[in-house]
C-alpha cells in the first residue's frame, strides 16, 4: 500500500501551526531576515561593487543556514519525545514514513516561509539597481535547495535526543560538516571520518537488529577512517569527501546556472536522510 | 460483562521485554475476552505500561507474541489495521499543549481519516464532558481536564478495544467517579484493559484482574477470585506484590492452570 498524503498533510500542518503559533518562531524568522540582510548589504564592498546581486550573501548563506535550520528542526522530535506525544502519534493508523514526511515537510514549510520573507532583499536590490530576475530566481532556488538538504540533517539530529539543545548542536555540526567539507582539505577529512563512523554504526545496527555497543562501533569506525586518512592509505580520501561539500554544488545557483547534478545532490541528501529518519523511528520495534 | 465463551480479543503469549541487562517484563501470558473490563493491576514499576506499549504496537516484545483483535501489532500493515479499531490513552495522558482540545481532536480525526469528523468530535466531547474547555489551550487546562481530553482522543474512532494506562491518575474524587462511570458504560460494548495500582478502581470497574509484579504474572482471574477467603483485596495485593515466595508461587500456579484452560 502507498503512502497517504492526507495524513502527511495533517502532520505537516500541525508542525507548521505549532511553530508559527509560538512567539519563538517569529523571533527566529526575524533573526533570519536580519542575518541574511546583513550578509547581503552590510558587508564591506557591497556598494563599491556597484552590482545589484546577492554575491556577498551567497558566500555566507550556507553558514547562516547551518545555524538557522537546526534551530527550526531541533524541536521536531525532541519535543514529541520529551512530552511523550510520540507514543500517541505512533500508535495511530499511520506508517512511519508518513509521520517522517509530515514532519519534514512541516519544517521545510517553516524554512520556506522564512525564505519568502527574505525575498524582501530582492526588493531592496530593485530600489538600488536593476537585478537580473533569472539570476535572482536561480539564487533563491539554490537557497531553498540548501534548506531542503539541511532540514533533513536537522530532522535526523532531532531524533538522537529528547533535549532540544543537544538536537540543535548535533544538527549544526552535521550541517557544518557539509558546509566546510569542500572548503578545506582538513574539513573534508573530518567529514569523511564522521560519515564512515556513521555508516559503520548504521550497518552494525541494521545487522545486529539492536543498538547495543553501537557507540563502540562508531568510535572504532571513526578511528579507522582517521588512520586511513592520516597515513595516506587511500590517497584521494580528502578529495572524495570534498565532493560532498555544499559550496561546490551551491556556487552555480549564485551565478545563474542551474545544473541537474547540483539539484540531484541536494534532493539526494534529503531522500537519504529522510529514509534514515524512518529507519531510526523503526528502532522502537527492536 | 463477558462470558467465558466470548472470543479472546487481547492475547499475550509469553511476552518479555529486555532493556540491556534489565528485564522489564518476564514471559507474560494472559488473555482478555470480548466485552470484558480487565484491570491490569500492579505496583509502580511492575511492567504494566511496558506491556501496554507492546499491546498497542508502540514497542515490540523482545520475545513472545501479541495478538489484539486477531492482529499482530508487530507487523506494520497489521498494526495499522489494528490501530483503526484501537483507542489508547498512554501513561500521564501526553497531549500537544499548544493546541486546543478541538484542534487536537480535529488533528487526530484527520490522521485517523475519520469520515464524519464533526459528528465524531461532538460525540466524544459529550462523553467526556469537555464542552467548556473545547477552545482553551490544553497547556492551560487542569490535570483532570487534560486527562478527559486524552480519553476523548482515545474514544474518537469509537474503537472496539480501549487500552487505558492509569486513566484516573491525578484526578480529584469527583472526576474519578465520572471517569469510572464512563468506563463502566463503555465496557457494555467494548473490550477494555486499564492499568491501575488502585484497588478501589479494580472493585469499581473491573470484571477480571491481571496482576503483575516485577514483570511477572502473579494473578489472573475475576475480582471475586482475587479476594480469596477472608482476605481483603488490600491484603491479597500485599501478599502478591510484596509477600512471601510461597504466596506468589501458589498464585502463579493457579494462574498457569487458568492460562492453560484459556
Amino acid at each position: 500500500m502507498g503512502i497517504d498524503w492526507t495524513v502527511i498533510r495533517a502532520i505537516a500542518k500541525r508542525e507548521l501551526g505549532s511553530y508559527l503559533g509560538n512567539p519563538a518562531g517569529y523571533v527566529f524568522l526575524t533573526l533570519f531576515i536580519a542575518a541574511t540582510g546583513a550578509g547581503a548589504f552590510l558587508q564591506p564592498g557591497f556598494f563599491a561593487r556597484n552590482l545589484a546581486d546577492l554575491a556577498l550573501l551567497n558566500k555566507v548563506m550556507p553558514a547562516i543556514l547551518m545555524l538557522f535550520v537546526p534551530a527550526v528542526t531541533m524541536n521536531v522530535w525532541a519535543e514529541e519525545r520529551r512530552r511523550g506525544t510520540d507514543e500517541l502519534l505512533l500508535t495511530m493508523p499511520v506508517r512511519d514514513i508518513e509521520v517522517v514526511l509530515g514532519k519534514y515537510l512541516g519544517a521545510l514549510g517553516v524554512y520556506t516561509i522564512g525564505l519568502g520573507f527574505a525575498l524582501a532583499h530582492v526588493g531592496v536590490l530593485a530600489q538600488l539597481g536593476d537585478p537580473d530576475s533569472g539570476l535572482m530566481a536561480s539564487t533563491y532556488l539554490g537557497y531553498w535547495l540548501v534548506g531542503v538538504a539541511f532540514v533533513s540533517v536537522g530532522l535526523l539530529a532531532s531524533m538522537f535526543s529528547s533535549n532540544a539543545t543537544v538536537a540543535f548542536i548535533v544538527g549544526a555540526v552535521g550541517c557544518a560538516g557539509l558546509v566546510f567539507a569542500g572548503s578545506a582539505p582538513w574539513a573534508s577529512g573530518i567529514v569523511g571520518c564522521g560519515l564512515i563512523a556513521g555508516a559503520a554504526t548504521l550497518i552494525w545496527v541494521a545487522v545486529q537488529g539492536n543498538a547495543d555497543s553501537a557507540g563502540y562501533v562508531a568510535v572504532g569506525g571513526g578511528v579507522l577512517a582517521l588512520i586511513v586518512w592520516l597515513t595516506g592509505t587511500f590517497e584521494s580520501f580528502q578529495d572524495t569527501f570534498g565532493l560532498l561539500g555544499v559550496e561546490r554544488h551551491f556556487y552555480g545557483f549564485g551565478e545563474g546556472i542551474v545544473r541537474l547534478g547540483d539539484v540531484v545532490y541536494f534532493l539526494g541528501i534529503a531522500v537519504v536522510l529522510v529514509y534514515l529518519c524512518t529507519f531510526m523511528l523503526g528502532r522502537r520495534h527492536w | 460483562m463477558s462470558t467465558s465463551s466470548a472470543p479472546v480479543t487481547i492475547r499475550a503469549n509469553a511476552i518479555s521485554k529486555v532493556y540491556g541487562d534489565f528485564v522489564a517484563v518476564h514471559g507474560l501470558s494472559f488473555a482478555v475476552r470480548k466485552g470484558t473490563v480487565a484491570a491490569f493491576l500492579g505496583p509502580n514499576g511492575a511492567g504494566k505500561s511496558t506491556t501496554m506499549k507492546m499491546l498497542t504496537g508502540y514497542l515490540a516484545p523482545s520475545s513472545g507474541s501479541v495478538e489484539v483483535l486477531g492482529k499482530d501489532p508487530g507487523v506494520a500493515e497489521s498494526r495499522i489495521e489494528l490501530a483503526r479499531r484501537l483507542g489508547y490513552l498512554p501513561e500521564n495522558g501526553p497531549l500537544y499543549l499548544d493546541m486546543t482540545p478541538r484542534e487536537l481532536l480535529e488533528f487526530f480525526a484527520q490522521v485517523r481519516k475519520l469520515g464524519e469528523i464533526d459528528k465524531a468530535i461532538d460525540r466524544v466531547v459529550q462523553q467526556c464532558a469537555i464542552q467548556e474547555v473545547l477552545h482553551k489551550p490544553i497547556g492551560k487546562l487542569s490535570k483532570g481536564f487534560r486527562q478527559r481530553v486524552g480519553m476523548a482522543q482515545a474514544l474518537l474512532s469509537d474503537p472496539d478495544v480501549l487500552i487505558l494506562d492509569e486513566p484516573t491518575s491525578g484526578l480529584d474524587p469527583l472526576q474519578i467517579r465520572e471517569v469510572r462511570k464512563l468506563i463502566r458504560e463503555l465496557g457494555q460494548q467494548k473490550t477494555i484493559l486499564l492499568s491501575t495500582h488502585i484497588l478501589q478502581e479494580v472493585e469499581a470497574v473491573a470484571d477480571t484482574v491481571i496482576m503483575v509484579h516485577e514483570g511477572r504474572l502473579v494473578f489472573d482471574g475475576t475480582v471475586a477470585e482475587l479476594r480469596e477467603g477472608d482476605q481483603t483485596l488490600e491484603q491479597r495485593f500485599y501478599a502478591l506484590a510484596g509477600g512471601s515466595q510461597e504466596t506468589t508461587a501458589s498464585a502463579t500456579a493457579s494462574t498457569t492452570k487458568k492460562a492453560k484452560a484459556n
